[in-house]
């Protein structure tokens, strides 16, 4: 239960430049995710915050005391990986209890404690079973309660549940907000997922090439992208030059940028006032939940529309639509 | 077609088996001379074989200096492999390329050398064929070492353990070694069978000045064939449970790593 402060932190291996300059603020007890494409650094930060990799420059600072010279067993950080990292040799019990032992804790302290953990991921019954005994699901609540049973300061996780089939993931990632809730325990989450970030975070850090493209809550990052990455990244928006933009609408647009963003669900049938028209040919027409998906073609520019699914077959293939959109919509990026 | 190949595999498996089975045979015949099959059956060879002394302390010997070549590695050669492979991966090339080394000297030339560089030095010359022996077996160490570390991870695993409190010595001692234990003990068991059937080096550096099993068994052939029928049995015997052991602890690393 801490604050996690990241200072301008850099990171280079020979001539590869991993990190440059990633700042972070991250409060007591808040849930935060690292959100980015694969390679992009996020291990790299958790490797630099619990101290198995030392960065090139800048700080780390956890409850407000500079890490530089501690090392990794000493900085309370727990970490969960994404491959689990059980020790084979050992039962689900002595690898929760492992922790403990290394900090030298009595025995009957030890049991109590492995035992509650146990309880709380759900995993009495196979405290005697070999981590090869066990479903991944099953594997990576081993890891989380041995992570947590040493009460750390921040518990840091690397993609932990990717290589879990939708359903156990889902469920994990329900379970993970509950448990980080009742410890009011510190979390970063690490993954390349849009939808597990949106859903489980208090505050979404977007990365890309080694820099935090943006931070802010779910809703923040989806409703008002900064840029061209975050649009593409977070939602499936659709992304236009202004010279795109001015064309299809057929009139200058007040806003300067370099790049717009306009979310498929804010391109409708209905005028208003204040609308922006333009004119598309339908194309094909992709469901997805209760969401139907059509893709448009307007000159050589392609962008999506989504509708709700009891509006559905408005949009025939091949036929020419005139579409609104309300200027609000238009969302400028840098 | 599928029965052509059963019985080809069948006549294969006999060809290869006859000699072996023939030898073991030999060991325990009393006259094979004139008759397809042996006259009678006994013990008296192998009996015999243990009862001389020469041939004990020539096993002795032979367990002794693959035995110590073997343990000499494990001390000094893998903690090295350890290190490269977890945390210095960059470094590998270099141990791949003297893993190849090895292969490329063929024995003749290597005691040739060896006899030029030693000789006049006061240093004993077993002594110079063990120390070619704990290099010799690099290659089988490292990539039993290099396998199972990967096999579990090595690197995560002591990262693991570090964030729960562990020191590097702590985290390579209750976690790292116990994790990758069986694939050293394969390696090592695997070593010192070849070492053990070694005898270019041996013969032409030191001869019947350290007389191993492989020596002893040369000097027998041109006196008793039922006596080297029995040597090699024995050698066989001990190879068999050898590689039994290390099918069996292959076997339950395997089931052990599997996630
Ligand atoms: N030990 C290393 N040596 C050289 N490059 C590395 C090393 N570890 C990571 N990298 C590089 O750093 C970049 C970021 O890696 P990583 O932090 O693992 O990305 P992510 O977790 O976002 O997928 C990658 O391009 C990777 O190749
Ligand atoms: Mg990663």
């Amino acid at each position: 239960m801490s604050n996690v402060v990241l200072k301008d932190v850099h990171k280079q291996y020979q001539h590869t430049k991993v990190l440059t300059g990633i700042d972070m603020n991250i409060e007591d007890g808040e849930f935060v995710t690292l959100l980015g494409p694969s390679g992009c650094g996020k291990s790299t930060i958790l490797r630099i915050l619990s101290g198995l990799t030392d960065a090139t420059g800048g700080t780390v600072m956890i409850d407000g005391k500079d890490m530089k010279n501690t090392p990794p067993k000493n900085r309370k950080v727990g970490m969960v990986f994404q491959s689990y990292a059980l020790f084979p040799n050992m039962t689900v019990y002595e690898n929760v209890a492992f922790g403990l032992k290394m900090h030298k804790k009595p025995v009957n302290e030890v049991a109590e404690r492995v035992g509650r953990m146990l309880e709380l991921v759900g995993l009495q019954e196979k405290k005697g079973a070999y981590p090869h005994e066990l479903s991944g699901g099953q594997q990576q609540r081993v890891a989380l309660a041995r992570s947590l049973v040493v009460r750390p300061k921040v518990l840091l996780l690397d993609e932990p549940l990717s290589a879990l089939d939708a359903q156990i993931r889902k469920h994990l990632q329900v379970e993970l907000r509950t448990i980080q809730r009742e410890l009011n325990m510190t979390m970063i989450l690490v993954t390349h997922d849009q939808e597990e970030a949106m859903s489980v975070s208090d505050r979404i850090f977007v990365m890309n090439n080694g820099k935090i493209a943006q931070a802010g809550t779910p809703s923040e990052i989806y409703t008002q992208p900064k840029t061209e990455f975050v649009a593409n990244f977070i939602g499936r928006y659709n992304v236009f030059s202004k010279e795109q933009l001015e064309k299809l609408f057929g009139t200058n647009i007040a806003i300067s940028a370099h790049k717009y963003a306009i979310r498929p669900e804010s391109i409708h049938l209905q005028s208003r006032v204040s609308s922006y028209p333009l004119r598309a040919l339908a194309g094909d027409s992709v469901m997805n939940g209760n969401v139907i998906r059509t893709t448009f073609h307007a000159g050589d520019k392609s962008f999506t529309a989504e509708q709700l699914h009891h509006r559905a077959s408005a949009f025939e293939r091949g036929t020419e639509y005139q579409l609104f959109v309300e200027p609000e919509d238009v969302i400028a990026l840098s | 077609m599928k029965k052509f190949t059963i019985v080809m595999l069948i006549l294969i498996g006999v060809y290869l088996a006859l000699p072996i089975f023939a030898t073991a045979l030999y060991a325990f015949s009393t006259e094979w001379n004139k008759t397809i099959l042996p006259e009678g059956l006994t013990f008296e060879w192998i009996r015999t074989l243990f009862q001389d002394t020469r041939f004990v302390e020539a096993f002795g010997r032979s367990v002794l200096l693959s035995g110590g070549a073997v343990l000499l590695s494990i001390l000094f050669i893998v903690p090295a492999i350890f290190v490269i492979v977890l945390y210095f991966p960059s470094f590998e090339k270099w141990f791949q390329a003297s893993v190849v080394m090895v292969y490329a000297f063929p024995g003749i030339i290597l005691s040739v050398g060896l006899i030029r560089f030693y000789s006049g030095t006061s240093l004993p010359m077993i002594l110079a064929v063990l120390g070619v022996y704990v290099i010799s077996v690099l290659p089988y160490i490292y990539q039993g070492t290099r396998n199972s570390l990967r096999n579990v991870q090595g690197r995560q695993l002591m990262d693991a353990a570090e964030l729960l409190g562990a020191s590097k010595i702590e985290a390579f001692r209750k976690v790292l070694l116990p994790a990758v234990y069986p694939g050293l003990f394969v390696a090592a068991l695997l070593s010192f069978s070849v070492l053990f059937g070694e005898f270019v080096l041996i013969n032409l550096v030191v001869g019947s000045r350290f007389e191993t099993v492989q020596i002893y068994l040369m000097s027998k052939l041109s006196t008793s064939g039922h006596i080297a029928s029995a040597i090699v049995f024995v050698y066989i015997v001990l190879m068999g449970i050898l590689t039994l052991v290390m099918a069996i602890v292959t076997k339950k690393a395997k089931g052990m790593t599997r996630a």
